[in-house]
């Protein structure tokens, strides 16, 4: 197998290798900037540098050249190599900075360039804790500067677009965002503009920067050059919990991480997933904070006299458990929804099949020519093949209504369907309905009952995407009823391993009133004397992957371990009792 | 021909020939008959590769700068897969101390058109462009009219004289940014893309323009290509330096009598060019220094000049290099603190600004040059820029940090009292 040697130790490889990503790849570390692995390869911050050698062969044997100590005779490119551009070649030897003092002066020497012009203003900029050019100089720069002359200036607190805004003094022309808009988003709103140091990105004359993946070059960016307009000044990075969870926007699935800072989500962005969003998201999707955050239903709502009036817990559970023995089971429908999680809809199945009640429907969400090809989709919801999954009967949103409005008793699972206009708010009024809620709806105000529950910010739950992919969230805030330090499920972050509750700010309005579906079902099942228990989504998920075929295998460990798990397609949609 | 008998050398590639950028006129001269003759006498010459082979003996060092043998550059070209293939002329000539391919577009044009057509036929290539830079706004329009006259008497177009060859030629305008010269820089420009300077390897050779086989030359280089097929590798190998043979066009600005380009063989006497080509220098000044071949060339102080010949193997005695032949002669009172930050006002201005080392370091060069010349340099400034210079050498994309560091770095050393004397007596200087 073909060999490569690194700061003197040997590794095999296969393929076709770019050196600084297999350096990387083995864990071992090269300072860069203009590098990505999913564009082009510009070379042109210089910031890679090592030495590479390939052994002398002898023309006619093709065996190694040895010197007298029985060595390979190694000869040595004459200059640096910029190891992002260069191709692994067996028997190449490289040195980096850890064990040649030339690259880790060209290193230095690099950085000492980029920071002459560079404003440091660390201390006000966003990026900063999060901004490559600060680690890295911290650990390959030089200390202190021999900068004496006048900064360039530049363009600052330009607004490219509605988004995203520019500091050209900080940008040190990587050129990542303009390869972005023109390999990735293809809309090539972006270009160098100028010459020498007064180079910087912008848009041609009169046009903005409005395409609709914008904020990714917010991320790619590797200093605080471009910021985005919503987030801001709102936090730095180190005050935040960073929560690996999955967009909820669409039926993509994009792997997302949620950001959140005294239980409130300040910022989504992407999470790296090869088979499903590499490592993009729609400027859409990042949006969607405020959904955790904003008009959520908190503490139960109960329509009395016309009017919704909050309830206690205990009043609500009474109220439904009372409606639902008033009623033949028969004659309750329960509607599962797209927009809830795998968990979500089967343990409403299970209640519906305990009740003898019909098996519950769901109507797709679907707004035909939206999706791009890319990773916007036509699908509005993120979970349509995992109610096709679970075997939920899917209905067209005729028939849904035509359901709604002859049945006398409706449970509707956190689906908006007024709203949608898949039914009027006069179908809605017409049965007892039950909505299980996270946000305030045109749909939830004209609901009987309205009992609220958690979203994916706050629950450990699974959504299969367009593609069939099973993955999972982790629970990123807490609800009045859980806590980050006891709740297993929850995610640990940096804060939460070595912060002082100072540091944690906990302001108890930002947590809402609600709980896990499963949680509320559970004690609705014991009021009803149902057999029916679940404390976590992980139970749900376990009893899932023995009960429904689709989910054979599919586990939260499997999916972590896997970056989510693809069911297979299955004819069987037998749920074992 | 020897260039000790420069006074008998007779031009060719600026002969004295009234109305010669007149295609009637080159004709008359024996024009396109080098071009008819590989195309038609298939005795003498069996193809394009044959066409390589005899420029190759010829050893035409490059004249954009690099020095490299063309005939070796064409060679390079892969074999023909029936799809497009490139030649591009760079006339972008915008080197400070560079103005001898204006004089081919001016007084030969067809020359170069001529030797364009037959390097394109050498190297099978289907379509020609020249780029010339913008500032020449009236041999663009001279060049597209000559372009046009040759298209029209059918040296340019399908099935040339009757041949099964064709091939199509551009004339395209630059829009001042000397980075546009860098040869595949001035790709990506002609592709009407930024003129950032690509990544080598893949070399043009294999991915040029439009990501398709392209050899990039030198107006000058190709300008010497009818006169080798004319009269053969031997004449031209014969004439000048050994190493670096031919005729050239020495281009002598500076404080001289008659400033000028001079159409003499390669290899004459640095001083014989001063003082005897270009009448002496202005108002009988001393010499002082010599930059031999364009702005990025290293200086050579004059007591450094005996016996020193315009040709790579002789300058690279005093550590230059022949570059464009563009020399810039300068007197007694030159302050060479004026000319090293004039030249490295230049480099600032026309980084492209896509390699951090060029970007920043030809500003930070300038502006510590700039607080010299002030009279607010401090002597560590004079080796923060020699520092300066080695953190750029040979650790960028292309060679305009190179260009713009050698400068710096040899006049600092080969004037060094001078900028010594015009810094602050430093608190760091003291010992
Ligand atoms: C910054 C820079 C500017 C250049 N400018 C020119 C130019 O104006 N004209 C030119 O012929 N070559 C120029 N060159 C050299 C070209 O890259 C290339 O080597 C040359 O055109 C090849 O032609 P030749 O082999 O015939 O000399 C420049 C190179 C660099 C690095
Ligand atoms: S704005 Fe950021 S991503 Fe764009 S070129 Fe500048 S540093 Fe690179
Ligand atoms: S060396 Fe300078 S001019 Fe050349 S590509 Fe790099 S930045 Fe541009
Ligand atoms: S990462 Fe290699 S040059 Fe920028």
């Amino acid at each position: 197998m073909p060999e490569v040697f690194i700061d003197g130790k040997r590794y095999e490889y296969e393929g076709d290798h770019q050196l600084l990503q297999f350096i990387l790849d083995q864990g071992l570390e090269v300072p860069f900037f203009c590098y990505h692995p999913s564009m082009s390869i510009p070379a042109n911050c210089r910031q890679c540098m090592v030495k590479v050698g390939q052994p002398v062969k002898d023309r006619e044997s093709g065996e190694y050249e040895l010197d007298e100590n029985g060595d390979r005779v190694i000869r040595w490119f004459p200059k640096l190599q910029t190891s992002c551009n260069i191709k692994v070649a067996d028997g190449m030897v490289v040195h980096t900075q850890e064990t040649d003092e030339l690259v880790e002066r060209a290193q230095k020497d690099t950085l000492e360039f980029i920071l002459a012009n560079h404003p440091l203003d660390c201390p006000i900029c966003d990026q900063a804790g999060e901004c490559p050019l600060q680690i890295q100089t911290y650990k390959y720069g030089p200390e202190g500067s021999r900068f004496e002359v006048k900064k360039v200036h530049k363009p600052k607190r330009v607004q490219l677009g509605p988004r995203v805004i520019l500091d050209a003094e900080r940008c040190i022309n990587c050129t990542r965002c303009v390869r972005f808009t023109d390999e990735i988003s293809e809309t090539h709103q972006l270009t160098i503009v100028s010459r020498g140091d007064k180079n910087y990105p912008t848009t041609a004359p009169g046009t903005e920067f409005d395409d609709n993946y914008s904020l990714n070059t917010v991320d790619i960016c590797p200093v605080g050059a471009l910021t985005s307009a919503d987030f801001r000044f709102k936090a730095r990075v180190w005050e935040m919990n960073q929560t690996p969870s999955i967009d909820i926007t669409n039926g993509k699935g994009t792997n997302i991480d949620l950001w959140t800072r005294d239980n409130l989500v300040l910022r989504i962005t992407p999470r790296f997933n090869e088979d499903v969003n590499d490592h993009w998201m729609p400027d859409e999707g990042r949006e969607a904070y405020r959904v955790f955050n904003e008009n959520r239903v908190s503490k139960p709502a109960q329509n009395l006299d016309g009017e919704q009036v909050k309830s206690s817990w205990n009043n609500a559970l009474l109220t439904l458990a009372e409606k639902i023995e008033e009623h033949d089971g028969k004659e309750v429908l329960f509607v599962g929804s797209p927009h809830a999680s795998v968990e979500e809809n089967y343990v409403l199945m299970s209640v519906a099949n305990l009740l003898g009640a019909k098996n519950p429907v769901f109507t797709p969400h679907i707004e035909e020519g939206y999706g791009d090809g890319f990773l916007l989709t036509d699908d509005q919801a993120p979970n349509t093949n995992g109610c096709r999954a679970l075997g939920l009967d899917e209905l067209s949103a005729a028939d849904l209504k035509k359901e709604i409005t002859g049945a006398k008793m409706v449970v509707l699972l956190n689906d908006q369907l007024v709203d949608r206009n898949v039914v009027s708010a006069k179908d809605i009024e017409t049965p007892f309905t039950t909505v299980f809620a996270t946000n305030h709806s045109e749909t939830s105000k004209v609901a009987d009952l309205v009992i609220p529950i958690t979203t994916a910010a706050e629950h450990a739950a699974s959504y299969v995407n367009v593609d069939n992919r099973a993955q999972r969230t982790v629970a990123a805030k807490e609800t009045k009823y859980t806590n980050r330090r006891l709740d297993i499920e929850m995610s640990e972050g940096r804060l939460d391993r070595y912060g002082t509750s100072f540091d944690n700010w906990v302001t108890e309005d930002n947590k809402v009133d609600c709980m896990p579906f499963w949680n509320f079902t559970s004690q609705l099942a014991d009021r009803l004397g149902l057999d029916l228990s679940y404390d976590t989504g992980r139970d749900v998920m376990n009893e899932i992957s023995e009960k429904v075929p689709a989910f054979k295998g599919v586990s939260y460990s499997e999916m972590d371990a896997n970056s989510g798990i693809v069911l297979e397609e299955t004819s069987d949609k037998t749920v074992k009792s | 021909m020897s260039s000790a008998d420069w006074k008998n050398y007779e031009r060719v590639l600026i002969p004295d020939i009234d109305g010669l950028e007149k295609i009637d006129v080159y004709e008359e001269n024996g024009g396109y008959s080098a071009f008819k003759e590989v195309l038609t006498d298939k005795k003498k010459w069996e193809g394009p590769k044959s066409v390589v082979d005899e420029v190759k003996a010829a050893n035409i060092r490059g004249r954009g700068g690099a020095g490299f043998n063309a005939g070796l550059k064409w060679s390079f070209m892969p074999p023909s897969d029936g799809g497009p293939r490139y030649l591009a002329c760079n006339g972008d000539e915008s080197e400070p101390g560079t103005f001898k391919d204006r004089k081919i577009f001016e007084y030969n044009p067809h020359l170069f058109i001529e030797g364009a057509l037959i390097a394109a036929y050498a190297m099978e290539v289907t379509a020609i462009y020249v780029y010339i830079r913008g500032e020449y706004k009236v041999y663009i329009d001279m060049m597209e009219k000559a372009v046009q006259d040759a298209y029209d008497k059918g040296f340019i177009g399908e099935n040339i004289m009757g041949s099964d060859y064709s091939v199509d030629f551009y004339v395209h305008s630059g829009a001042g940014a000397y980075i546009c010269g860098e040869e595949t820089s001035m790709l990506e420009s002609l592709e009407g893309k930024r003129g950032y300077p690509r990544v080598k390897p893949p070399f043009p050779a294999q991915k040029g323009l439009w990501g398709r086989p392209t050899t990039i030359n030198n107006i000058e280089t190709l300008a010497h290509v009818p006169n080798v097929i004319n009269r053969g590798a031997d004449w031209f190998s014969s004439i000048g330096a050994e190493n670096h043979p031919g005729p050239i066009l020495y281009g002598i600005s500076g404080h001289v009598n008659r400033p000028g380009v001079y159409e003499l063989p390669t290899g004459i006497p640095v001083l014989t060019l001063i003082n005897e080509v270009a009448g002496g220098m202005r108002n009988g000044k001393e010499l002082k220094a010599v930059i031999p071949g364009g702005s990025s060339t290293p200086i050579v102080r004059a007591d450094q000049l005996d016996g020193i010949t315009m040709d790579s193997d002789s300058l690279r005695e005093v550590g230059t290099m022949l570059g464009t032949a563009g020399m810039v002669v300068m007197d007694e009172d030159t302050d060479m603190v004026d000319m090293l930050w004039r030249i490295s006002h230049f480099y600032h201005h026309e980084s492209c600004g896509q390699c951090t080392p060029c970007r920043d370091g030809t500003g930070w060069l300038e502006k510590i040059l700039l607080r010299i010349k002030n009279g607010d340099g401090e002597i560590k400034d004079l080796d923060l820029l020699l520092d300066i210079t080695t953190q750029m050498e040979g650790r960028t994309i292309c060679a305009l940090a190179d260009a713009a560091a050698w400068p710096v770095r040899h006049t600092i050393t080969r004037f060094r009292d001078e900028f010594e004397a015009r810094c602050k007596k430093s608190v760091h200087a003291i010992a």
